[in-house]
């Protein structure tokens, strides 16, 4: 893609303008009938302090339900989308997702879990955020138990074999859940990733986790561009490979961690708009961070907005991520293929 | 030994069950309620029965306590619910279920405890029938499948009851339920549409899946002429999550849930502040002692959530409402004293 | 002055020892060039005295200071290391390519500036590929990418330059060229430690000459000394005669002239 990272700045101010967009079309529509007018009335009188003189019922919908979950869907995609930009760079494997190193997997568990032992919904967010950490760190351990091979080999390797142990104790509750009771839907729902029901509380406990998860990948910008080289070739240029890895493990892991404790488990996001983002960027993390924060929040409040507004009834988010991220994907691979 | 031979004899059945299937043996039991699959012995000769879910499980529990080798899975029940009960349903190991790919019996298990009967209740569709049809095939075992539908509870308790030999406690039984659901017909009638109560049932972990029109989960809310304001949709899904925007669109005004954590919850959250049900205090908690009341598992067990509903809802025999529950305990569950 | 030494040196992975007992220097300002047969342990050799694969006993000490002593920023800063190339995943420019060269000179949590830039088009210019700036490092050509890796090393701006098979896989112009800028850096002072197959390159550029055989080095010394057609007969397994019929005529016996 010779040109397209000579002039970054024209993309990323489509890229922002399109995301507003989305912002404000989210916020405009959903079940409740909400006017256009009533909308600005309430954003004015916000805004200058004074009553806008709307129905209670009008100024909830608006700020209590609507700003928490646009807001929510744009802290879970910028986060799932900066992990998984993260990691694909640190795997050098494009088809990486945050889940790799099974901070999904274990946060599942910890949720089905939580849910099979019938645990209040905030205790259920703290035991799968806390499961979350401990699979990749279990991961993380036995990884540096192995040194005889590729390090980040045994890290993957790793990781799917801890997510595939977490993903059957997943399965096993599920079995012994009954299904007529609301543990079994709960828990396929929560493996299904939603944004409804968000609420500010959730967003004040994700958010900080989730700026000082990103903090690290925005200082190390640059020298995160290097792990995507050999080990031994990045260490050669002044990198402290290991190091340097383990951070960037931690503040991805953190990072999910938080949004999946309390969005559930989101798929697609985290693969496929790195992918977009470095179709538009190019590789460089510098570029490739921005970028990936703006289209992943893009995404998901797009995504999250027809799963609330497309049909009757509420659809998990994860279905939709995966409806729409898995063609466009494709489409993706298919130009990618023609122009190299 | 004696295993290998009946399995031996029962690798022929496949090829019987097409032919005869379930109308060749259905005679001895003449219902549109209840489907059977293989031969089903007669009544006397049923002692030992397993149920291969929650719904069944309270049918039979209710009906022939003696006859139940044991619970499916406790899941679904109040956790003093078995200390509760008498001393066959008190002491019954729990074994597992049976549900196509979901299943927790193995098959070997099934022949080993040796039941005389399999019964099966609850909603009726092809892929129970064919799962039903399969494990009769494949262990020799007979098997019933029982509509489960509220509205047919007299008739479920009192057929069930001649297919397990237990006649005069189904009929008692099935006039008791009978009554209870021509009183629901009565209010119904007496309470014009545009009266009724427009109730919203809250399930699920934030109280925003519901059962939507003609769900099988808000039969005990549809049957006290309750209005579902979910059933708007006029969709036939069943459960569904709904986003609370809609809850709020819809200002239900009674919330109905079986969930404490909910109901508590849902009084302090601001953003549900605007709903009238939660302005006006009509948070309602249905008991689910020693199952639950409106649901959960969708069985005989729903006929107490009718008249909780009749006193929450209307008033109607709020003084009464101890008597009853007290009664309905003893009369279905031999529990003595109220939870 | 010693720019790397090493004494009583194993090295191999793990418990698999590839080569012992090395004791060999590489002196401030030469340029050492490596000759061996496939699979004799140049680079594992090379890995060892960069740090990135751990001697397996005796000690590397490079400026002075054990290998272990080095911070790995302080080393790069000072040891510049050209590796065989590789495709690699991501596209990436080579303009970014070569810039990451330059990452021991940058803060932690910077990013590169106009001057790392400027450093960086330098050293494309240098190697005569600034057209190639924007290109992919995925789409260009193997020959291309070694250039691109020669000038990322340079853009590190070390003392040290250790080069692992430069002219692998170049045409023959590029290795002309490739020969040439390793004379200039040679004259700008620069210590050179590289490896060839090719017996004539090292015959052209180099100050000394090492034989790596597998498991010990069997010559080191001046190009006239060491490079004979029997000891080369002797290291990759031919005769003598074949040696010379390869070789051009009396390009053994040519005295390389030193500066």
């Amino acid at each position: 893609m010779p040109g397209k990272n000579s002039a970054p700045f024209p993309a990323f101010l489509t890229a922002l303008s399109i995301v507003v967009a989305i912002f404000l079309i989210a916020f405009a529509v959903g079940k409740y009938p909400v006017s256009p007018a009533d909308l600005l009335r309430s954003v004015f009188a916000r805004l200058t302090g004074r009553d806008a003189g709307l129905p209670e019922a009008v100024e909830i919908v608006i700020w209590n339900i609507r700003l928490p979950r646009v807001t929510a869907g744009i802290l879970v995609g910028a986060a799932l989308a900066a992990a998984g930009a993260a990691y694909q760079n640190m795997f050098r494997n494009p088809l990486v997702s945050p889940d790799i190193l099974g901070v999904s997997a274990g946060a599942g568990f910890g949720a089905t879990l939580g849910i099979f032992f019938g645990f209040s919904l905030t205790a259920i967010q703290v035991i799968a955020f806390v499961c979350g950490l401990l699979a990749v760190g279990v991961v993380y351990a036995i990884s540096g138990l192995v040194r005889r091979h590729d390090p980040v080999l045994v890290l993957v390797l790793a990781g799917i074999a801890v997510g595939t142990l977490l993903n059957a104790g997943v399965s096993l509750f599920k079995i012994l859940s009954d299904p007529h009771s609301q543990q079994l839907s709960n828990i396929v729902f929560w493996l299904l990733g939603s944004l409804n029901g968000i609420d500010t509380r959730d967003l004040a406990s994700a958010a900080p986790l989730v700026l000082i998860g990103l903090a690290p990948m925005i200082l190390l910008r640059w020298r995160v561009n290097l792990l995507s080289l050999p080990d031994e070739e990045a260490a050669a240029l002044g990198v402290e490979v290991a190091r340097l890895r383990l951070v960037l493990i931690v503040a991805a892991t953190l990072i999910t961690a938080a949004v999946v404790s309390i969005a559930g488990i989101v798929g697609w996001v985290g693969l496929v708009v790195p992918h977009a983002a470095r179709f538009l960027v190019g590789p460089n993390f510098s570029r490739l961070l921005p970028a990936s924060l703006l289209l992943g929040a893009g995404f998901v409040v797009a995504t999250d907005t027809l799963a609330r507004t497309l049909v009757v009834i509420e659809l998990p988010l994860g279905i939709v991520t995966a409806m729409i991220g898995a063609p466009f994907f494709l489409y993706l691979l298919a130009r990618t293929g023609k122009t190299e | 030994m004696k295993r290998r031979t009946l399995l031996r004899a029962l690798a022929c059945v496949p090829m019987l069950a097409p032919l005869g299937g379930t109308s060749v043996f259905a005679q001895s039991v003449k219902s549109n309620l209840i489907r059977t699959f293989g031969r089903i012995p007669p009544p006397s000769d049923i002692k030992r029965v397993f149920v291969a879910g929650g719904p069944a499980a309270i049918l039979v529990a209710i009906l022939a306590p003696h006859k139940l080798l044991g619970w499916p899975s406790v899941s679904w029940m109040h956790s003093e619910a078995r200390n509760a009960f008498g001393p066959p349903l008190r002491d019954l190991p729990v074994l597992g279920q049976l549900a196509g790919r979901g299943s927790t019996m193995p098959a070997e298990k099934l022949l080993d405890i040796k039941p005389d009967l399999i019964v099966d209740a609850g909603s009726v569709d092809e892929t129970y029938l064919s799962a039903a049809k399969r494990v009769n095939e494949q262990t020799g075992i007979p098997y019933v499948v029982i509509a489960g539908r509220l509205p047919d509870s007299a008739r479920q308790l009192r057929e069930t009851a001649q297919l397990l030999d237990v006649e005069a406690r189904g009929n008692a039984l099935a006039d008791y339920a009978e009554e209870i659901l021509s009183e629901a017909a009565r209010v119904r009638e007496t309470i014009p549409v545009e009266k009724r109560p427009r109730v919203y049932y809250g399930r699920g972990l934030e109280g925003l899946e519901t059962g939507m029109l003609g769900s099988l989960h808000m039969e005990a809310i549809d049957a006290a002429g309750a209005f579902n304001v979910a059933a708007q949709g006029g969709q036939k899904i069943g459960v569904a999550r709904v986003s609370l925007e809609q809850v709020i669109g819809w200002a239900p005004d009674i919330i109905l849930t079986q969930d404490p954590n909910f109901a508590s919850r849902v009084l302090e959250d601001p953003r549900w502040r605007t709903i009238p049900a939660v302005r006006a205090n009509r948070i309602l908690c249905a008991p689910t002692f020693p199952f639950g009341w409106l649901d959960v598992p969708p069985s005989i067990n729903r006929l107490a959530g009718v008249f909780w509903l009749f006193a929450h809802l209307y008033g109607i025999g709020k003084d009464d409402l101890e008597r009853r529950t007290t009664e309905f305990l003893r009369l279905f569950y031999g529990i003595e004293r109220q939870a | 002055m010693n720019v790397i030494e090493t004494r009583d040196l194993s090295i191999g992975y793990g418990r698999k020892v590839v080569t012992r007992s090395l004791a060999f220097d590489v002196k401030a300002g030469e340029v050492l060039c490596l000759l061996g047969p496939n699979g004799c342990g140049k680079t594992t050799l090379f890995k060892t005295l960069l740090g990135l694969l751990p001697p397996l006993s005796g000690e590397v000490r490079v400026l002075g200071e054990t290998i272990a002593g080095w911070s790995r920023l302080a080393f790069a800063q000072r040891v510049a290391y050209m590796p065989q190339a590789h495709p690699g995943v991501f596209p990436f420019t080579v303009n970014e390519i070569v810039l990451m060269g330059r990452t021991a000179h940058i803060g932690r949590f910077a990013t590169p500036s106009g001057h790392d830039r400027k450093i960086a088009a330098d050293c494309l210019e240098m190697l005569g590929i600034s057209h190639l700036g924007e290109c992919s490092y995925t789409a260009i050509s193997g020959g291309e990418r070694q250039l691109a890796l020669i000038a990322r090393a340079l853009a590190q701006q070390a003392t040290v330059l250790v080069m692992d098979e430069p002219t692998a896989s170049l045409d023959f112009g590029n290795q002309i060229r490739i020969l040439g800028h390793i004379d200039r850096l040679r004259h700008q002072g620069i210590t050179i430690l590289m490896s060839t197959h090719q017996p004539e390159h090292a015959l052209r550029v180099a100050d000394r000459i090492a034989l790596l055989a597998p498991g010990s080095i069997t010559g080191i010394g001046a190009p006239q000394d060491v490079a004979t057609p029997d000891k080369l007969a002797d290291l990759y397994g031919v005769t003598e005669d074949e040696i010379a019929a390869y070789l051009p005529a009396g390009g053994l016996k040519h005295d390389h002239c030193s500066h």
